[in-house]
């Protein structure tokens, strides 16, 4: 998949498959619902009806008793819109072990690339509490400008109190079923878990969720660290020993398990982005979830 | 609350203006000295009731700190102060016979070589006695041709040691009992309530009481009822306190015998201790001093004392404590050491 010497997270692509036949004009890589062009075997249809004589089926033709002739159809491909949501409040400023913006920004990147590259258009919208525009793009199929954008997500400071613009970017790509990555740490508040992954339930949902190792199992066993709220929520004394830590592990459990049964309910598991982006990964997630 | 309100006002402070900067010492709660660890979420560290409990207790520490530094330099201090307490003690005003008879031996000679005086073996048998119980008040009055106050009723014992001290020094003559008496009776303070009271006559002889004087006496004793000891310090053949004269039975003949005779009559609790050499001067002031245990109220001084040394311990304490948290300070990720530097790997693979 990757080029010799080439480092993993650039010169790999993400490979999706999209849950649903897409409708559209556009040729691109992707099985579509309608019949045409030169994709794999679809059905047969009576002569009548699709009057193309150089796809005459002649074993159906002979094999029918009425004598009926018939015609084989071929699926379209057609080209897809893919989507990134970024959640840009500002839990999302959080480095641990990692730079979460800079994790975020890899992800989009390589994702333009990999959707431009097969002729798929690629739209971001970065959210706090409301729309972010300097950092949106409307889905483009120009490789240019959709690494340009992204580009331009990875150096974002992200400032906001919430995630909240989140519900408005789920009706901004209302219409037909796209592939969305949504991607965030889901530090939110339950109520806008929920209205975000209903809000975007028609189409094919992929939550990208940004972990660290430093927010859990690589916490220390033992010491003080004054936590400070990065949405301004204050500090917070912790005095860490390996009882509270295992307590610590467990809500972070429990909070993934909860969002994965959320995200299994809409669609796809979600995908932990944790550290060091690594496409095959995701690639690997897209295919087998 | 007036109780309090009077310990706070004995409180002071050398530099009492430093004490307007004591609102710092709400600093602490403000701002910590702790390392900030920027965190996504607060809700995301379990609830931890022992991490609350501390964070509170290193705040008071912070504060605490400032305070106590800001009240240990303005010089802090609890002014002196007098305290009536209770104690087991007597006032007893000593009334001592100053005649030229006391510096005579019991022998009645004057004393030479290793021999002590009846003035010097009294002074050193009454200065330990003074010494033997915290809480006794002391007057001293001496008499000859007249009575002299020497030392009004007090504790301060170093000062009756010293007027028991001067009562060997050279006598008068003549034994007028009868003002010293009424000298030492008008040494015991009107207000002291319940307290036992002594009367101590030390003397080596006695005089005739004046019947117009007696009177007088009998109404001083009647009111101020003390106990009376008579420490007679008999010279060697002189005449006892029971002894009768061989001749007529009168005041004059036997001075002694008849001022005995008063003193029984006066009705006040009276013991007479004859003393016949230092030995027994010493026993009967044990058995004065085993007579008299009755609570009595006395006077307790305390002087200012300096609180600048409790305002820098308290201080001390204080920033021990968050030194001790700034040295627990750990950050997030120290359960785990950075991650490889996967990049060099990767080239020094290839």
């Amino acid at each position: 998949m990757s080029g010799e010497g080439a480092e993993a997270g650039k010169g790999a692509d993400i490979i999706y498959l999209p849950r649903w036949r897409a409708r559209g004009n556009h040729a691109g890589a992707h099985r579509g619902r309608d019949a045409g062009g030169p994709g794999t075997f679809k059905d047969q249809v009576p002569f009548l009806r699709l009057p193309d004589a150089r796809r005459l089926d002649l074993r159906a033709s002979l094999r029918d008793p009425f004598e009926g002739i018939h015609v084989r159809r071929f699926e379209a491909r057609v080209a897809v819109e893919v989507w990134a949501l970024v959640d840009l409040s500002a839990s999302m400023r959080f480095r641990g072990l990692g730079d979460r913006m800079a994790l975020a920004g890899a992800f989009c990147e390589s994702l333009a690339a990999s959707a431009t590259r097969i002729g798929d258009g690629f739209g971001l919208i970065a959210c706090d509490s409301g729309i972010r525009e300097e950092f949106s793009l409307p889905a483009t199929r120009s490789r240019a400008t959709a690494a340009a954008a992204a580009a331009r997500l990875g150096a974002a400071m992200p400032a906001g109190a919430s995630a909240a613009g989140l519900r408005a970017a789920a009706a901004r790509i209302a219409g037909r079923p796209k592939l969305v990555f949504l991607v965030s740490d889901f530090r939110w508040p339950p109520p806008l878990l929920e209205q975000v992954f209903s809000g975007l339930a028609f189409h094919d949902l992929v939550p990208v969720l940004l972990a660290d190792p430093a927010e859990a199992e690589a916490l220390p066993d033992w010491g003080l660290i004054e936590l400070e709220d990065l949405e301004g929520a204050g500090t917070r004394l912790v005095l860490m020993r390996p009882s509270l830590k295992r307590r610590w592990l467990a809500r972070e459990a429990e909070r993934t398990a909860a969002l994965g049964r959320l995200a299994r309910r809409h669609g796809r598991a979600p995908f932990r982005l944790a550290e060091r982006f690594d496409p095959a990964a995701l690639s690997r997630h897209l295919l087998g979830g | 609350m007036s109780a309090l309100l009077a310990d706070l006002v004995r409180f002071g402070a050398e530099r009492p203006t430093l004490l307007w900067l004591l609102p710092l010492a709400l600093l602490p709660l403000a701002a910590t000295p702790r390392r900030r660890t920027p965190f996504a979420d607060l809700a995301a560290a379990p609830p931890d009731a022992l991490s609350r409990g501390l964070a509170a207790a290193l705040g008071a520490a912070g504060c605490l700190a400032v305070a106590a530094l800001v009240i240990g330099i303005s010089g802090p201090y609890r002014t002196g102060e007098r305290i009536t307490r209770t104690g087991i003690g007597a006032e007893v005003s000593m009334l001592i016979d100053r005649s030229g008879s006391m510096n005579e031996t019991f022998a009645g000679r004057q004393p030479s070589g290793a021999e002590e005086s009846k003035a010097a073996a009294s002074r050193r048998i009454l200065g330990d006695f003074v010494g033997s119980r915290a809480h006794d008040l002391f007057a001293v009055t001496a008499f000859s041709t007249a009575p002299m106050l020497v030392l009004p009723m007090t504790d301060r014992h170093a000062a009756v040691r010293a007027a028991i001290a001067a009562i060997d020094r050279p006598g008068l003559d003549y034994t007028n009992v009868a003002r010293g008496l009424a000298l030492a009776l008008g040494q015991f303070g009107a207000a002291s309530g319940d307290a036992s009271r002594v009367l101590l006559l030390v003397s080596d002889g006695a005089a005739v009481i004046d019947p117009r004087v007696q009177e007088t006496l009998r109404a001083a004793f009647a009111k101020i009822r003390p106990n009376l000891y008579w420490l007679f310090l008999r010279t060697k053949g002189s005449p006892g306190i029971a002894d009768r004269p061989a001749g007529e039975d009168t005041p004059q003949a036997a001075p002694e015998r008849h001022l005995d005779l008063f003193f029984k009559s006066l009705g006040v609790p009276y013991r007479a201790f004859e003393a016949e050499g230092p030995e027994a001067v010493a026993a009967a002031i044990r058995e004065i001093e085993g007579l008299e245990r009755d609570p009595i109220p006395y006077v307790e001084l305390r002087p200012r004392r300096d609180l600048a040394g409790w305002a820098y311990g308290l201080a001390v304490f204080g920033l021990t404590l968050l030194i001790l948290a700034k040295l627990a300070e750990v950050d997030l990720a120290q359960g785990r050491a950075a991650p490889p530097a996967r990049r060099s790997e990767r080239r020094m693979a290839a």
